[in-house]
């Protein structure tokens, strides 16, 4: 590679991809490979009308773990798991964004994710934390309901956080059956006989609340309202630590909405 | 009386007590029910914006002590109820399975005699461990004049056990809770805290010994009902945590449940302020390093109401600033106002890869409002640095005149007397006024 080239040049040409993960890295392999850096990479469901020409980009395993790996290799471990936790986030344009810290990151090396103030990785960093909090407030925010043994809970979280609380689940509730179901991305976690998967799903419905599960969830509505302290009454701080847009799948919320 | 009445006054007796945590101890899930984790985990959130994580009630609140400040008290005329050990145990795996909770909070007014009553919190526990296979988070109160060896035995089956130290001195004690001493506080904490430390030790030469309250012990004090100033309370947090290896202190604001002579009157409000001031020289001394003296002193005994007590520090030790972001060590980046914990260790991460101007600092999530008075980063010197008032504007506490006027009452007027938000019309003349005087008095 000649010195001081760039690995990619501004190009005005759009990628459309799959909107998969190995499709993702199939396009930074062929940014890499071509040398053209894309105004934008779209996926195939999601695309936003432009002016410019668009280029798709075909999904290719051997490529994108010829990605993956000179991520891991070239840049750090911590490269590629920052970029496998932002295509999992909400972030706006993530793949843009991505492809621009994968260049730089191949020219600077691993201390690119030490790098925190930079133009180009701050805000992969922000959409990570963004994700790894919404993904800790879920771990107490999901609520079950029991339906003759198995329980099953609804969820709508802006970051598809599936992968990231099934272990939590699988190990803490390990002698149950569950599903989650993520109605925003139209997913479902399922941990049945001591094997969990993630499902695509069109759609889920809630089965019958039982008289035993109105019973339990009439005592925790009691219990949530009791617990409360009319004298230090706060309902800013309240919001602010558990926001609106959870209580729509929460029992002791819902008549609150 | 049925299940959810007994909830319902159960949970009653027992919302008054501050702590709410889940923290301290990972474990992580096996064949039975339930995991920790070290960070805790927030369920929900009361309308009064406390956290709630653990199922808090009481297994009984009949009294055989009269401690004056309490609802429970034996002369306090209200209904009183008891928890069945397996019907309290089955309560707690239902929600437990329904993602209600991370666990049980279990405390107890005093029923027959303090060692009855551990045994009815200790068949709780162990129906929960070994009858359910529970293994999710579980904090537990001892009672006053248990024997040492019911405390043990409650310990080995609670992931946090802890004693209320209830009131900060040993006067207001005995004016306020005849039936406790300051003894028969201090005795089981000892012993806590020895079981805790012994129990690690057992643990390095035995990988299976059995664990002593692995999350260790807490404790609570009751802030307003007695005349102590801060400094001595904040001392005594002090010692305890120095002293006992308590892993939290937990301050609550006296909220006048009963109507009582030697008490503030039934309309006092709660001194809420006050007791975030608490929380917040609390967490300077556990994540900042500060030392109780470096906040309050024998001379300025208590909090300022208008300034938390790091920028009330950082304004008395002006000379000490401005700090250079890039070459400052950890301790002293985490004494800058506006700096955590977590910003600082960015700082010191972000700053090897090179120097740090102040756009970076604000790309890496750094609050600067306050600590741009404060800072020197490469290419930047704080404006104004000369400009007192502009400095204590931005380091004026806003949610000070959020509290109310009743709220700066409570603060012994000393030489810093300021005008309460009651005083002048508006906010913004509130804050003028705290403003100039502050920076005259400073």
């Amino acid at each position: 590679m000649p010195v001081g080239q760039p690995l990619a040049q501004p190009r005005d040409v759009v990628y459309i991809y799959d909107g998969s993960i190995p499709g993702f890295y199939s396009c930074v392999y062929k940014s890499v490979h071509a040398r053209e850096l894309p105004l934008a990479i779209f996926p195939r469901d999601r695309v936003q009308p432009t002016l410019w020409p668009q280029k798709p980009v075909d999904t290719d395993d051997a490529s994108a773990c010829r990605v993956r790996s000179a991520i891991f290799k070239k840049i750090s471990p911590r490269a590629l798991e920052l970029s496998q936790n932002v295509l999992f986030s909400c972030m706006r344009q993530k793949e843009i964004h991505l492809l621009r810290f994968l260049l730089k990151g191949f020219s600077e090396g691993k201390k690119i994710t030490n790098m925190l103030g930079d133009p180009d990785v701050a805000p992969l960093l922000r959409a990570e934390s963004h994700l790894l909090r919404e993904r800790h407030l879920l771990l107490g925010f999901v609520r079950f309901s029991d339906a003759g043994g198995a329980l099953t809970a609804t969820i709508t979280p802006k970051n598809f956080i599936l992968p990231y609380i099934a272990g939590h689940f699988a190990s803490r509730f390990s002698g149950e059956d569950f599903l989650i179901y993520d109605k925003t991305h139209n997913a479902a976690l399922i941990y049945q006989n001591g094997k969990k998967q993630i499902i695509k799903t069109d759609g889920f419905t809630p089965p019958d609340v039982s008289k035993k599960e109105a019973y339990y969830r009439s005592l925790w509505k009691q219990f949530y309202d009791t617990v409360a302290i009319a004298a230090r009454d706060n309902p800013k701080c309240r919001m602010s630590h558990m926001p609106k847009r959870y209580w729509e799948n929460m029992v002791e919320m819902q008549d609150q909405i | 009386m049925d299940l959810m009445q007994k909830l319902t006054l159960l949970t009653e007796g027992a919302k008054y007590d501050a702590a709410c945590t889940s923290s301290g101890t990972e474990r992580p899930g096996n064949s039975g029910l339930g995991s920790t984790l070290a960070a805790g985990c927030c369920h929900s959130f009361s309308a009064d914006g406390r956290c709630v994580t653990l199922l808090k009630v009481l297994m009984t609140n009949s009294c055989i002590y009269d401690c004056r400040y309490c609802v429970n008290r034996r002369s306090n005329d209200i209904p009183r109820a008891a928890f069945l050990p397996d019907e309290l145990a089955d309560l707690t795996i239902e929600f437990y399975r329904r993602n209600y909770i991370e666990g049980l909070f279990l405390s107890s007014g005093v029923l027959k005699s303090p060692d009855h009553t551990m045994e009815l919190l200790i068949s709780v526990l162990s129906a929960l461990r070994y009858k359910h296979d529970f293994w999710g988070y579980i904090h537990v109160k001892t009672i006053p004049g248990a024997s040492p060896a019911l405390i043990s035995r409650l310990g080995h089956l609670a992931d946090r056990i802890s004693v209320n130290i209830e009131l900060p001195s040993e006067e207001s004690l005995k004016v306020l809770a005849p039936d406790k001493t300051k003894q028969s506080i201090l005795t089981p904490m000892a012993q806590i805290a020895s079981e805790i430390q012994s129990g690690s030790k057992e643990l390095a030469h035995y990988k299976n010994a059995p664990r002593f309250a692995p999350a260790g012990q807490a404790t609570q004090m009751i802030i307003g009902a007695s005349p102590e100033s801060d400094f001595q309370i904040l001392k005594l947090s002090a010692g305890l945590y120095g002293k006992y290896k308590l892993k939290r202190v937990f301050y609550s604001a006296y909220i006048p449940a009963v109507q009582d002579s030697l008490l503030p009157s039934p309309d006092t409000k709660p001194p809420l302020l006050r007791e975030h001031r608490f929380y917040q020289a609390d967490w300077l001394m556990r994540y900042y390093k500060f030392d109780a003296n470096e906040i309050l002193s024998e001379k300025n005994p208590n909090f300022n109401p208008y300034l938390d007590p790091k920028a009330n520090w950082a304004v008395g030790n002006i000379h000490l600033f401005p700090v250079d972001v890039n070459r400052a060590s950890l301790k002293n980046l985490l004494r800058i106002p506006g700096v955590g914990p977590t910003g600082a260790r960015r700082i010191v991460t972000a700053r090897r890869t090179g120097a740090l101007r102040f756009e970076d600092l604000k790309r890496m999530g750094i609050v600067l409002k306050r600590a741009q008075f404060f800072i020197l980063a490469s290419g930047y010197t704080p404006p104004l640095r000369m400009n007192r008032e502009t400095t204590i504007r931005a380091l004026i506490d806003p949610g000070v005149f959020s509290f109310g006027a009743e709220q700066l009452s409570f603060f012994a007027p000393g030489p810093l007397f300021l005008p309460g938000a009651g005083d002048v019309c508006c906010m913004d003349e509130a804050v003028k006024e705290a403003v100039s005087c502050l920076s005259a008095s400073l």
